[in-house]
Formats: structure tokens, sequence, C-alpha cells
């Protein structure tokens, strides 16, 4: 997933026009007053009348809740408690493991690794709605799946989720196809697809073009939830805005602009898990091993678009956990990780997070300044103070880069450090210029930087690349552009030199890889980057299951990559979850984090008399 | 008695206002410091020149330093730390407000000149051909400038300054500055436009014109050098009270981010200082202020001063 350098920018965000950001500045100046003057008594309320309430907050609008179109990470969040997937990682184990979840048991995979057979569980239930007969939900059938398949597929429903099917799976493709000459809403979704078959009302096949061993990642993305067609064929078009789905919550009210509020869907089949890893015990993350969830009898994201206004809210109690603002990193810890004494007072505990992701300079190999001058790019990366960069921007919490695969993730190599070109060294940058110079002829022309955002930090962001690389005497100048329009002039190639990240969407180091190989040029490989002998490396991983030859050859990927540097690594993220007293169960995941953890509110539990208490004291 | 002439009188007059002239002295001193840091950072960037007033990217410090506090650090390329103190603090990176607001100074006056010399060369010669000319070339101009007018003025700014960000005309690409100056420039004529459409149609009868068009003078030779100077004094009244507005417009866009990004700007610092506020910063919001306030007062009175003297009706002592 494309990231981008604020914590609470949308990644895929099409609202990102700066005319629609200062519009919606001046709309969420007025949501967060409401919401701050409102949410008091909208609390208290729903806490006498309907139970336990816990209280989230989003960054951003949610457009829509239809899993297939849903791009951004706040309708990530709030989709993902709506609606479940197959599968899922574990709440607790770590390292991460996928486990079944409206399957009722991990996929037999046939030999050739093309044939997928699933079983679904036979206890779940839709949420009630009108759209049943007799509002009420009925059970789930693996017919659901498929139907959600094509779904995305039908190129009438304009799904923005395609591409991750595109050319996977046997005759969805042909479907496609069809869904061209047919007229809108007028698509049989009984006619067959030949990979994507439900034997039985509980046994789910799919069969693949080749094999794709991330399949079952994916099952557990957003966009693959069942859906009921009884739901899609009563909303039509306003199916966004009516969610039905097999999770934990079912929304009840969504204003947008302000709130989406959830109720517990009370004939939700799953129970928390029974084991997990080793110190989770100790943490109490145990304690409700078995019960049914969810915890809390109602969920409600308050939206606050501001970082400071979502702060004080978190102070004073009005929601349960927050992330850090970059302008409070000083105010939370004192030195090293040590919360600072104004919320160890408070009981608020912190929890710490490595990103699966990546951030890095790229450079546009086909420019014709940098393509064929590799000092020159040498020279750049050398010159980033990389130390002095997470210090300053991320209060010295954050992990120097040597290469695209984090520690975090499986088959990290340590021993990249030592012949990276991702580096601070300023006598080798000047020597590497020196060389540039005489490859460029003479005079190295104004080098161009650009970020996708037009906020300050970002703004900052550049002016620090700008005088790191001015450092050995290049001319530089910054561009800023929203991320819509960033996007577009990368896709391009217009950009020279690009402030970018990518963060795994799965555990698989698969995630990075594809980023540089050549038939993924313009997107989402940006550096326009094209290797042979890489894209050879590439295809063989691609298809290959998990095994230590695997491993040895993305690592050999990233050697390639870092001779060939088309890109400086600067620093993998860390981040942070700021938790109340009153709130358990909490376990961050790198997979699935924004802070609040896409689907993960059914595992949370609340305790109201200590979230009353401290609203009393810190009135 | 020397009879005197219309600008040696006007300017008599203004002499003697003490708080004018005052006002006129502030205006004159941030355009002295926005040409020194001007020619300064062609020094500094083409020929390596050290001036530290003008090198306002220089990390001087530790992130967030109170004014005037004393610090210990390690300036760039050095390994030994050493004591600095900054006038007026340091922001995130650790750079001077001081000098961030100073080039702030440069910055804004470029804007606000480049700007206006674009909204002047726009308004006045549509101005001038709609009101003598008149008919359908009257209702012409005045139906675009009328529905120009109908749109809300920061909401076409932003849309200016959105378009004009990286577009390309015709050979060369619009970056950073010039597509600012451009933005608030075409967004701000009208005003000027109408007022010197006026004033044409009210001199356009009078009898220095009947006797130019008697003499045979084409239309250009009267409207361009019998008519225009005579509504010179309206061009620099509005150029001196519009000047303001246009360097509120170059904080608005860069508060918005749509402005400068290369340089320091008093709307970017205001923007950085925003969330600041919230951990007990505020000198960067507090220099930004302080420095947009006093030119913005200094040329209000000034224009006003200046409108009074060169108003022909108030020119006899």
């Amino acid at each position: 997933m494309r990231v981008s350098w604020l914590y609470h920018h949308d990644k895929k965000n099409t609202c990102g026009h700066p005319v629609w950001i200062a519009l919606m500045v001046i709309l969420a100046g007025a949501a967060g007053v409401l919401s701050v003057s409102g949410c008091k008594d909208n609390t208290d309320k729903a806490q006498d009348n309907n139970g336990i309430v816990l209280q989230q907050r989003l960054r951003a609008f949610v457009q829509t809740l239809d899993p297939m179109n849903v791009r951004d990470t706040t309708g990530t969040c709030v989709a993902s408690d709506v609606f479940d997937t197959l599968y899922d990682y574990h709440y607790l184990k770590r390292p991460y493991e996928i486990v079944p979840q409206l399957a009722a048991a991990m996929p037999t995979i046939s030999e050739d690794g093309t044939c997928y057979t699933i079983p679904i569980r036979k206890d779940v239930y839709f949420h009630d709605d009108a759209c049943f007969p007799g509002g009420k939900g009925r059970l789930l059938k693996a017919e659901d799946v498929v139907y959600a398949f094509k779904r995305i597929a039908d190129i009438k429903t304009r799904s923005v989720s395609w591409w991750i099917l595109d050319r996977r799976i046997v005759g969805l493709d042909a479907f496609r196809e069809y869904t061209k000459t047919c007229k809108k809403g007028e698509v049989d979704y009984d006619r067959s697809v030949e990979g994507l078959q439900a034997l039985d009302d509980t046994t789910l096949q799919i069969k693949l073009n080749e094999p794709w061993p991330q399949l079952v990642f994916w099952l557990t993305y957003i966009a693959t939830a069942p859906v009921a067609r009884e739901a899609v064929e009563y909303y039509g078009e306003e199916i966004g805005f009516h969610p039905v789905g097999t999770g934990a919550f079912r929304v009840d009210r969504w204003l947008a602009g302000a709130y989406v509020e959830a109720s517990r869907h009370p004939r939700y089949y799953d129970r928390y898990p029974t084991e997990g890893g080793p110190g989770d015990k100790e943490a109490g993350l145990l304690e409700d091993a078995g019960k049914p969830l969810p915890f809390v009898d109602k969920v409600i994201w308050r939206i606050v678009v501001e970082d400071q206004p979502r702060w004080r809210l978190f102070l004073k109690g009005y929601l349960d956990m927050a992330g850090v603002p970059k302008d409070n990193f000083g105010q939370v810890f004192t030195s090293g990780v040590n919360l600072s004494e104004e919320f160890t007072s408070r009981q608020i505990r912190m929890m710490e997070f490595d990103e699966p992701g990546t951030f890095w300079v790229a450079f546009n190999m086909q420019d014709p300044v940098l393509k064929d001058n590799k000092p020159l790019r040498q020279a750049i990366s050398f010159c980033i103070d990389r130390k002095k960069y997470i210090k300053i921007f991320f209060d010295g919490r954050a992990n120097e880069a040597f290469g695209f695969i984090p520690p975090v993730m499986p088959g990290y190599d340590p021993n990249i450090i030592a012949i990276s070109n991702s580096r601070y060294d300023m006598a080798a940058a000047n020597r590497f210029v020196e060389e540039a110079k005489t490859i460029a002829g003479g005079k190295i022309p104004r080098l161009r930087v650009a970020i996708g955002g037009t906020d300050s930090t970002q703004r900052q962001m550049c002016q620090y690349m700008q005088r790191c690389i001015e450092s050995i005497g290049l001319d530089v100048e910054i561009e800023l552009y929203d991320w819509p329009t960033f996007l577009e002039k990368m896709r391009k190639g217009d950009l020279q030199l690009l402030i970018t990240g990518w963060s795994a969407d799965y555990p698989d180091v698969e995630s990075f890889l594809q980023l540089f190989y050549s038939k993924n040029i313009p997107y989402p490989n940006e550096f326009h980057y094209s290797n042979p002998t890489y894209d050879a490396i590439f295809e063989k991983i691609a298809v290959m299951p998990d095994c230590p030859e695997r491993t040895a050859l993305y690592q050999e990927a990233q050697r390639i990559i870092n001779e060939d540097l088309p890109c400086a690594f600067t620093l993998h993220r860390a981040s942070f979850i700021m938790c109340h007293d009153w709130i358990s169960n909490v376990k961050p995941n790198s997979y699935k984090n924004e802070m609040s953890g896409w689907g993960m509110t059914k595992y949370y539990r609340i305790d109201p008399a200590k979230r009353e208490a401290y609203k009393k004291k810190y009135r | 008695m020397q009879p005197r002439g219309y600008w040696s009188d006007a300017i008599r007059r203004l002499r003697k206002r003490k708080l004018a002239m005052l006002c006129f002295w502030i205006v004159a001193m941030y355009a002295g410091l926005a040409a020194f840091i001007w020619i300064g950072d062609i020094l500094v960037t083409h020929l390596d020149w050290k001036i530290p007033i003008v090198q306002w990217n220089e990390h001087v410090g530790p992130s967030y330093q109170k004014p005037a506090a004393q610090y210990e650090f390690v300036p760039e390329m050095k390994t030994e730390s050493q004591k600095g103190w900054c006038l007026l603090g340091t922001d995130f990176m650790g750079q001077s407000t001081f000098r961030k607001t100073l080039y702030g100074a440069k910055t804004a006056m470029m804007v606000a000149f480049c700007a206006s010399i674009i909204s002047i060369l726009i308004g006045v010669p549509l101005g001038a051909l709609a009101g003598y000319y008149r008919g359908w070339v009257d209702d012409a101009i005045v139906w675009f400038y009328t529905t120009l007018g109908t749109i809300p003025y920061i909401l076409l700014l932003m849309a200016f300054a959105v378009v004009l960000r990286g577009a390309h005309i015709g050979p060369w690409e619009l970056r950073g500055s010039v597509s600012v100056y451009l933005a608030i420039g075409l967004t701000s004529w009208v005003g000027l436009c109408r007022l010197i459409r006026g004033e044409i149609i009210k001199r356009k009868e009078s009898e220095y014109v009947l006797a130019a068009r008697a003499m045979g003078c084409s239309d250009f030779r009267i409207l361009f050098f019998h008519l225009l100077p005579n509504v010179f004094h309206i061009i620099l009244i509005n150029f001196s009270l519009r000047f303001v507005s246009f360097i509120h417009a170059e904080v608005i866009l860069s508060f918005l981010g749509l402005g400068e990004t290369d340089k320091p700007s008093w709307g970017a610092m205001i923007d950085a200082a925003r969330t600041e506020l919230a951990r007990d910063v505020w000198w960067e919001m507090a220099a930004a202020t302080v420095a947009i306030f006093i030119i913005s007062l200094a040329l209000n009175i000034f224009s006003d001063a200046l409108r009074d003297c060169l108003d022909p009706k108030l020119r006899m002592d």
C-alpha cells in the first residue's frame, strides 16, 4: 500500500485535492465543534440506554462501506468491523499467523498450487436487515463469496479492487469481458465461472490460472468479504450506505462527516482466542479466552479530522485510544521510550509497534539526469543524515533503513547494513558528487524533490532533503503536490526525486518486491526501474511457496536493488497507540493498524466505571 | 510664487503628515529588506557567499528553543558542540525563526509587487477599453468581470493556484512563486478595472479629450497618452491599497499549502504554528503575525494619506 508521510493521511483518498482539503478544514472545524460540544450528551445517553460503548475516532470522512470499494484507511477501519473475511490474522500470536475466520479451516491446496478448496462455517449469520425476508439475517453460504468476487469483476459496478483479482482466477476475466457487453443492471450473476464454484452451501472452490501463494493473504483483505445478494439487489446504488455484513457490529446510524454508530451483532459466531504468544498471559490478554465476542454493545466512531482536537478529546476521556500527533511527542515521552509523568499518573499506557513499511527517496530511473549517473544517486543517498531526520521528524522513534525489508518482516537481512548504499557518509557523498559531475559533463542541472501532500510537515520534510542535497553543492527545488496529482505525475514519470514509502499489505516480502518489477511500471513501480535479472528472480519468487530458498532469493533481490540504487532508503517507521486504563485486550497488529486496529474492535473490553471516574477527575 | 505641479504638491502635503511619513518609512524598510534579501539570496546561491541573515535554512539549534534562550548543540558538519541562542527562538527543524521572518518579508513583498503589476496590466487596459469604446466592447468586458466577480475570492484564488501550479504554458512550466504571482494577479484585477472604466467614462467627454480629438489624434493616442496619465493617481492609490490584500492572499495560499514551497513565508509559518501552539510554541506564530500586522497597518495608514493628498478636490490648502 502506498503510504504517505503523515500518519493521518489517507492512502488512497481521492478527496486529497487542496480545494477539497480547504473545504474539509472548514467543515471539519464545524464538525469538530459539533462533536466536541455534542459528544458528552451522546455518550452519556448512550451509556444509560444501550450498555457499554466504545469510543473510537476517524481521521477523515467515510466515503462508502461497500467492501469492494473501500480504499482508504477510514473506510477500512469501519468496514472491517462490519464485514468479516474468510481468513484473518491471529489476534495474539506473533509472528503473524493466518487463521480461519468465516472459513472453517485453512484451505486445501492442490499439488500444483492452483486449486483451493475452502470449507465455510455453518454458524455465521448476516446482520438483521430489511433486505432479508422477515428482516432476519440468514446463514452465510459459499455462494456469497462467489457473488462478492463476481461483483468485483463486474465492470458495471466500477469496483476499485479489480486489480487484486486481475488475471488470477480461471474464467473470471472472461466474466469481466462478458459484463462489458451487458447493460447496467442486467448482468447475470448466475452465469458460471469455472474457477469460482460453490460446491455446496459450505464448500468454496477457487481455481487459479497459475500458483498464487499470496491468495490466502488477500482473503483477509476487506474487499474479498462475502456480501449478501439480497442486500445488493434491495439497495441497488445505495449499497455503499447500507452495509449488510457478517461482522461483529452492525451500523445503526451514520451521519456523514460526524459519526458512525454501530451496535453488537446478536448472533455473532466468533470467540476470543484461547492461546496467545509468549507474554500475552502476563499482560492480561488471555483473561477473556474462549468468551463470545464482542465485549462492547456499541461502537461510536467520531470523525475528528484535526490532530489537536482529537488529542484533546483523548485526554479528556472522550476517546478510548489515540495515536500521538507529531507535535505532542515531546509532551508524551520523556527520554527514551518512557511515558512522561503526566501520562503515567493518568494511567494511560502506550503501545509501540513497528510498521512493516519502508520509506525512501525514490529516483526516477527514466530521468535523463539520474538514469545513467549512479554516482549522482549514490551522492544523494550518502548525503542524507538519516539519524537527524529521524530525530527531528519522529523524535528518534524510527529505525534507519538500509534495504527495503523492514526488521519486523520475516527474512530481514542484517548483512545488508555492511554493503548498503543507503547510509550517511559525507566524505563518500562529496567524492561521488565529483564523479557524477564528470559523467554529467560539468554542471548538474537543478534537481527537483517532490512529495505528495501540501501540509507543513511535508513541506518541512522536503526542506530537510533539500538542505541535505544542497550540502554537497547541488541545486534543489521543492515540489509539493496534493496526493492525486502526485500519483498522476508519478505514473507519468514527471517527477525526479520522490519522497515516498510502501507498507506491506501482508507478511510476505513479495509485497515489496513487486515494486521493482519492470512490468509494474509505472504503478506501483514508481522508480521506472527495469532489470531483467531482477525480473527473473521476481517471477520465480511470485509463484514459489514460502521456503528457505525463497528467502535467499529475495535477499538476493534486495542486493540487486542496493547495487542498482533506484532509491535511497531512509527509515522504517514505528507507530504508537495510547490507551486509557479502562480499555483492555488491546494488541496492535502491524498489518491492520492505522492506530485503532482494523476489525479488532470486537476484542476490546471496556470498564465504564473507570472511564466515568476519569472523566470526572479530569473534566 | 512658483505654481506647484500636481505631484509636487501632493508630496509636500504628504510630508506634513508625521504619522503617514513614519508609515512610509516602515514600508520602505520592508521593501529595502526584501531587496537586500533578494540580492543576498542570489549571492548566496550562485557565488557561495556567507550571509547568515539570508541563509534561513541553516540548522542553528535544537528544535523549539525559546526566544533568546541559551542552548548547546552540534552545528552542521561539525563534531563538537557549541553554545548559541536565537533572538526569536528556533522552529521544529532547528532553524532560526528570526531569519525566517525576515525572509518572509521578501516572499510577501515579491508576491504582492508582482501580483500588483499583473493585475494592473490586465485591469487597466481592459477598464480603459470598456470605458472608452462602450457598446459591445463594454458589454463583453463588464460581463466578463462581473462573472468573475461573483465567484467568492478565496475559492477562485485557490482554484487558480491549484490549476496553475506545475501547469505548462507553451514551453514553460510554471513553478513555485511564478504560479503564485499569476494566481493572485489573475484573480484580483476586477476592482481596478471597474474603477478605471468609471473614471474613463467620466473624463472622455472633457475638454482636453475633445481638443485632442479635434486635432485628429487616434483613439489609441487619446486613450493611452491623454486619458490614462490623468487617472494614474487612481492606479497608484489602488496599488498601495491592494498591496496589503495581496500580502494577505499570499499568506492565505501558503497557509493552505498552495503558496511558496521552497522559501519561508509568513503563511507557512502560521500553518506550522497551528499545531505547535498546543505545545506552547508561540514564537513562530507571534513573529509571523507581528510582521504581517506592522506592514498591514503601515500600508493602510500610508495609502489612506496618499489618497487624501492625491485627491484633487482636497488639493488647495
